[in-house]
């Protein structure tokens, strides 16, 4: 391998990496957001994900929908899903005394339905991607080709996150949201309803699942087995620190340009275990993630 | 306490006289499901000591199947030792993995385990895919049957006694650990690893310990697989088989040993006579393991035992929404 090649691969790897991690980003902030307030780690994101694209999918194709249309409806059945199961399922869960295990249970449980229903219906048999509404054509940065989908991916994807940023930062439910992940029982006594800022947070979820899915299925094709995008999703969410929503952006980021360089560099055989590789790494270096800041001891 | 274990011992009676018949009353293929079905039994058994007794939540059981298995099978290939030595091989290695994974995973939040040993679970199966020059990849690898001092064991019916031997062995050791005071320890971890602590109890040591038992039984119950199958392919050593493996556990009750043996039968009997459906099983085993966590969250045989001292501070951990 050139010096010209490694450099090329260099730019190639970081620029597609940053793109596909931008995505990774936004699927690990509704994991860490999810664990923040309600103290489960949602294995059912990837499938969470994968039902977003069914649904977008199953609104372009058999009800033959305009794109304008699938988006906000996208949107608001996923939004309006995960609400559903927090409320219906995971309060239960809380309220039969449900402690850690028995909440990841559930979420497994959920990721489970999910899959075996697209399976059933039939619509996992073809592979399809959603028609794209950007041009592949290539845009050149440095030495790089990307095509205008990838930027608008990388676009919207920032744009969703600084949304995000400023709904914690400036507006009410975020700051509730945030209180809760602090301490639910000091949140609960300042008057914040905690059953509803969950709901509200499994909400945000499906709501970011929708966005990423509508961002990565006209690049990838939607298959029951695209679930599989959530453990880059966890892996970013541990490099991170698990409890950082910026770390969980950084840590996106990160792991999107790894597997793109594993990819270039070693084979595209070995991008399945980057993720592996990614985890075990901060375990070792930095267990604590890289913006995870101390674990605190929970009260007896 | 003496009455409280009467009606075990009665099915345990039950079971034994239906095993000893079996062989003389069935047909291959049955003997090939009830053999399953211990193997099943010691997989579940091994998921209760690291869910059950120490309360960790650890999603790589089929990784260590699928090593046990590799492991026992290539040595039997191979060297053909008694297949003792092959399966002992294939628990040690496994238990051997499970405590680097262990010594990582649990320096940090109790969570970090289920996700690593999640991670580390898809990596295997790649692994397994793809080296191929060990595990012959996507093809599947046909392995030589076991051997014990010159007799090779080639049918269903000839591993029979030595499958129900082994599952009979495992089931003793979890009963003997979770009676011991190691049990207890495990437990006092379970219900709050910060009282444990202060009674002296080195909680991160017991999880691990923990860890590393469950991994050497899913090793072990490898070894089982390879008495009396030749053929073991990547594909079937998933995610999902862990999920079957968390299903029987979590219906026969988080905690409870006869759970987890009623569980492993019940559910090893399901999925084979579902073999041919897979997303019906899907949404079974979903729906059962949301349903159970909502209704029932400790199982069908979940001790009667009252845990009110842990109800307040479950409430106040989980902000008091019931």
């Amino acid at each position: 391998m050139s010096l010209d090649e490694i450099w090329l691969f260099l730019q190639q790897g970081l620029l597609s990496g940053l793109v596909t991690g931008s995505v990774y980003a936004l699927l690990a902030i509704a994991i860490v957001a999810v664990f923040k307030t309600t103290d489960v780690p949602n294995f059912a994101q990837g499938e969470m994900l994968m039902m977003a694209g069914y649904v977008a999918l199953s609104l372009l194709l058999l009800a033959h929908l305009p794109y304008v249309a699938v988006i906000p409806l996208t949107v608001a059945v996923m939004a309006a899903g995960g609400a559903l199961f927090q409320r219906v399922v995971m309060e239960r869960v809380t309220g039969s005394r449900g402690v850690g295990v028995q909440l990841v249970i559930a979420t497994l449980g959920l990721a489970y339905v999910l899959k075996g229903l697209v399976r059933q219906t039939g619509l996992g048999d073809t592979p399809r991607s959603l028609p794209s509404l950007f041009s592949s054509d290539t845009v050149m940065i440095g030495d790089a080709a990307l095509t205008q989908l990838d930027i608008a991916i990388f676009a919207v994807a920032v744009v969703v996150m600084v949304l995000i940023y400023l709904m914690f930062t400036y507006t009410r439910i975020g700051k509730a949201m945030r209180a809760v992940g602090m301490n639910p029982r000091a949140a609960q006594i300042v008057g914040v309803r905690l059953s509803r800022i969950r709901m509200m947070v499994w909400a945000l979820a499906g709501l970011i699942s929708a966005i990423a899915a509508l961002l990565i299925t006209p690049k990838v094709l939607v298959t029951p087995d695209i679930a599989h995008i959530a453990i880059l999703a966890y892996a970013a969410a541990i490099v991170g620190g698990f409890t950082s929503l910026p770390g969980a952006v950084v840590g996106g980021l990160l792991i999107g340009v790894v597997e793109n360089m594993v990819g270039l560099f070693i084979s595209t055989n070995a991008i399945v275990v980057a993720p592996f590789l990614a985890i075990l790494v901060t375990l070792i270096v930095r267990p604590q993630g890289l913006l995870g800041g101390k674990v605190q001891v929970k009260k007896v | 306490m003496k009455k409280r274990f009467s009606p075990d011992q009665l099915a345990l009676l039950v079971l034994l006289t239906v095993l000893c018949v079996l062989p003389f009353t069935v047909t291959g293929y049955v003997l090939y499901v009830v053999n399953l079905l211990m193997v099943f039994v010691v997989l579940a058994l091994g998921m209760h000591v690291v869910i059950g007794e120490a309360g960790q939540f650890a999603l790589s059981h089929t990784a260590f199947y699928g090593i046990g298995i590799y492991t026992a099978g290539l040595i039997n290939t191979s060297w053909h030792p008694p297949f003792v030595v092959s399966i002992l091989a294939g628990g040690l290695l496994s238990a051997v993995l499970g405590y680097v994974i262990g010594f990582l995973a649990l320096r940090m939040r109790d969570i970090y385990l289920a996700l690593a040993t999640f991670a580390f679970g898809e990596a295997m199966q790649w692994v397994f895919l793809n080296w191929e020059s060990a595990t012959n990849g996507s093809n599947g690898m046909r392995m030589q049957p076991a051997q014990l001092f010159g007799l090779t064991l080639t049918n269903d019916l000839q591993a029979y006694p030595f499958v129900v031997a082994i599952a009979a062995l495992m089931l003793w050791v979890t009963v003997w650990l979770s009676r011991s005071q190691f049990g207890s320890a495990l437990r006092a971890v379970r219900e709050s690893d910060v009282a444990a602590m202060a009674m002296g109890i080195n909680a991160r040591a017991m999880k691990q310990a923990a860890f590393v038992i469950s991994a050497a039984f899913a090793g072990i119950a490898g070894g089982m697989y390879t008495l009396f199958i030749s053929f073991i392919h990547p594909e079937s050593l998933g995610f999902q088989t862990t999920i079957l493996i968390l299903t029987m556990v979590v219906v026969g009750g988080i905690g409870s040993v006869r759970g987890a043996v009623a569980g492993a039968i019940a559910f090893g009997i399901i999925s084979e006579l579902l073999r041919q459906a897979l997303s019906i099983q899907e949404i079974l085993y979903g729906a059962i393991l949301l349903g159970f966590m909502m209704f029932k969250p400790r199982g069908l045989f979940a001790g009667s035992k009252k845990r009110a001292a842990k109800a307040p501070a479950a409430h106040a951990q989980q902000g008091g929404t019931a």
